[in-house]
């Protein structure tokens, strides 16, 4: 089916962080641990959704040229029940992590995108199913940074400290010092700067392919001609192939 | 505590850059940042609605969701309305706010295309975007929930000096960042980090410069 | 104490129609005071230019190229990444005619690869053919010749030149440049020219050394030995030799080609067999991968 296919496509062509590039503040601070990216995530995911709903509902009904106040308005609302759900019902160490990035999700570019791009000129079964997508794809993505700068800067996984593991012989997890820096600032930047890099090495190596075959052959030049039988008659002075003038 | 205004200054624009320490305002940063005149333009436009943002949202925040205190009235109480005990804090801020930034940007979009329209038309897109530019939202919703009085916020010519710093410091990096990609642009960059990722990249070195200004002159923020 | 739901629901009403009536006359003001006045056909044309902004059309961009249409100062037909669509839909738009437009392309007039010529130097420095040539004309051995760095393949915003990994020279991606002129302009060697796509022959080389000088420095470099004059079936000639080079009257060549199989250096390109399999494989499959 079309939508379902769409729903498996969108997380990794249409990524938001990735290949969209959008909602990169949220996603830079809170990946500090794989729990804090799953949250904003699921948050994230369940605004993207009611937004998407409601305004593909509702998009007959709005003038065009206040649009965007509209959305932004609906989008407002959403987070505000998120953002109390959240207070009521979330852990009080995942709210203090997520902090002020909580209600700045009504300025994830994410949603905003999804409801100018998509929900806009679809139907609420299709806006749905995109809005899953994308969700997906944020959630991926947030794995994606938080798994590497919690491993690897702060030494735990899901919260549990990892100890060096000996199977058998060989160390599956060995001992290290976590790289402080990666949990901070300039980690989040750096990492996903070479997450980038490496998503962009893989799609070039496909891209590059493609356009290389495709370039055409380069342009005749006198070395590529085939040399035109000799005609003893049409050699007499001013003959019409130049090779015998040259040749003089 | 009161913060002194000294204090707010190097906060802001220093130990917690709005950009490379609070991740906030980060599209513009790497959007506009290729070309130092455009950095300078968008910079100077998000001090401007950085400051009055803070000082609407202040105000807002003081005189319509906060209950009546010593400090302040609630303008709702005054029209006879009952004013619960935590406020109307939860429910409105986060729509207030973000209602007076986006006229706020609206207003400067306008204001700009009628006096400086080569500057309009050079930031194109980004303008708009100032609305959903994380670091605008980012700076009300810090004015007016931490900086050591969670109670009350900043008050609002404090809020509105910080809002302004805030917007300095935005400027700042995104200066440093044009001037760094401008020789990025002439070097040889491996294919896979050309455009985003070493901009990414060079930020991160840039965070980590800035992380030198922890506990300047022993502010702690 | 009233009922918070009720207090809740009463106060957001109140506040967000506060706030709206307030902002709306804001803004309501400010537009009465602010307003720009826009001729309404600048902004359809906006919409109809490919906003590209790579200022082929002689303007700052597609904005600045839009308000010239509009106050009738420019030709509708300047934009060359646009094409004839466009200058099409420009020309509705004003209501007038517009004159036919020209498909052209960007040649690159340089064979100067590594195996038909050499390097004076190892540069060392920015990866820019605009910083090279200022040292001393740059490290190709040929002062006039391709330096091969890739500045003008950065610089094309269809991506439509690529950097020829056998030569080092850049090669145009026919079916996807839009003779927008950008390569042209950056390139420091004036080597790109934008030139019609019927004009199958180019003379590929820029040298204007005396040929005893080009034959050291370049094995496919002109020499003016005036064979490609000698060839020429055009009465009064559509390939001239002036400065020690050759060059190709746009206007009176017939693309037959004799020229090309005449030089000895073989500096003389026909296009004609590479334009023909691009149009025939665009014929056969309209969407290549």
């Amino acid at each position: 089916m079309g939508l379902l296919k769409d729903f498996t496509d969108k997380p990794i062509k249409h990524n938001p962080v990735f290949v969209l590039v959008l909602g990169l503040c949220p996603t830079l601070a809170v990946s500090t641990s794989i729990k804090n990216g799953v949250a904003m995530a699921i948050a994230a995911t369940a605004v993207l959704v009611g937004s998407n709903l409601l305004i593909s509902l509702i998009r007959r009904f709005i003038p065009n040229q206040i649009r965007i106040a509209c959305y932004i308005v609906v989008i407002a609302g959403f987070v505000t029940m998120v953002e109390i759900v959240m207070k009521a019902q979330a852990p009080e160490a995942i709210n203090k992590a997520l902090g002020i990035f909580i209600p700045l999700i009504v300025v994830n570019c994410i949603i905003l995108g999804r409801a100018e791009a998509f929900a806009s000129s679809h139907g609420p079964f299709a806006s749905l199913m995109d809005a899953l997508g994308i969700g997906v794809g944020y959630l991926l993505a947030l794995v994606c940074i938080s798994f590497i700068r919690e491993v690897l800067g702060a030494g735990t996984l899901w919260g549990y400290r990892l100890t060096p593991v000996t199977v058998g012989g060989t160390t599956v997890v060995p001992a290290y010092v976590p790289i402080t820096a990666l949990g901070m600032a300039p980690g989040a930047f750096i990492v996903i700067g070479l997450l980038f890099g490496f998503f962009y090495w893989m799609g070039n190596r496909r891209r590059e392919a493609v356009r290389l075959t495709a370039t055409p052959a380069v342009p005749q030049v006198a070395r590529d001609f085939p040399k035109p039988k000799k005609e003893p008659a049409a050699e007499a002075g001013g003959g019409e192939t130049g090779w015998a003038e040259a040749k003089a | 505590m009161e913060a002194g205004y000294v204090e707010l200054a190097i906060g802001s624009i220093l130990i917690s850059n709005f950009v490379l320490a609070k991740f906030l305002g980060l599209c513009p940063f790497f959007g506009v940042s290729r070309r130092t005149s455009d950095a300078v333009g968008m910079g100077l436009a998000v001090i401007f609605v950085m400051s009055i943002a803070s000082a609407a949202t202040a105000l807002i925040y003081r005189h319509l969701l906060l209950p009546t205190t010593v400090n302040h009235t609630n303008l709702l109480g005054v029209l006879g309305l009952p004013v619960p005990a935590d406020g109307f804090v939860l429910i409105l801020k986060t729509i207030s706010y973000i209602l007076v930034i986006a006229v706020l940007v609206q207003f400067v979009e306008m204001v700009l295309k009628k006096s400086v329209p080569g500057l309009y038309r050079s930031l194109g897109i980004y303008l708009p975007l100032i609305t959903t530019n994380c670091a605008v939202m980012g700076i009300a919703l810090l004015n007016t929930e931490a900086w050591r009085d969670p109670a009350n916020g900043l008050p609002v010519h404090k809020a509105t000096f910080n809002g302004f710093c805030g917007g300095v410091g935005f400027l700042l990096a995104m200066l440093l960042m044009s001037g760094i990609r401008e020789r990025l642009a002439e070097s040889r960059v491996p294919k896979a980090l050309r455009g985003l990722p070493i901009a990414f990249i060079s930020a991160g070195l840039m965070a980590l410069a800035f992380l030198g200004f922890t506990k300047l002159f022993g502010i702690a923020v | 104490m009233a009922d918070p739901v009720t207090t809740y629901v009463i106060a957001s009403g109140v506040v967000l129609a506060a706030l709206a009536v307030t902002f709306a006359l804001l803004l309501a003001v400010a537009d009465r005071f602010l307003r720009v006045y826009v001729d309404p056909r600048q902004t359809q044309i906006e919409e109809v230019l490919p906003r590209v902004n790579c200022g082929s059309c002689g303007y700052g961009g597609c904005a600045a190229y839009a308000e010239a249409i509009a106050k009738g100062e420019a030709p509708a037909n300047q934009c060359t990444p646009g094409g004839p669509e466009t200058a099409k839909k420009v020309a509705e738009i004003m209501g007038i005619q517009v004159a036919d437009f020209v498909p052209k392309v960007a040649v690159v007039k340089c064979q100067g690869s590594c195996e038909y010529t050499r390097e004076r130097f190892r540069y060392v420095g920015e990866n820019d053919c605009r910083a090279a040539t200022a040292t001393h004309y740059g490290q190709a051995a040929c002062p006039y010749g391709c330096l091969g760095l890739g500045t003008c393949v950065r610089a094309c915003p269809f991506d439509a030149m690529v950097v020829d990994p056998l030569t080092g020279l850049p090669r145009v991606l026919e079916d996807r440049c839009t003779a927008c002129g950008t390569c042209a302009a950056v390139c420091p060697k004036n080597i790109i020219e934008i030139l019609p796509r019927e004009q199958y022959v180019h003379v590929l080389c820029r040298n204007q050394d005396p040929g005893r000088a080009t034959r050291q420095t370049c094995k496919v470099g002109c020499i003016a030995c005036k064979a490609c004059e000698k060839a020429c079936p055009v009465e009064g000639k559509a390939v001239h030799v002036g400065g020690n080079l050759a060059a190709i009257d746009a206007a009176a060549c017939i693309n037959c080609g004799k020229c090309a199989r005449a030089c000895p250096t073989s500096c003389i390109g026909d296009f004609r067999r590479l334009r023909r399999e691009a149009e025939k494989g665009e014929s056969a499959e309209p969407e290549a991968a």
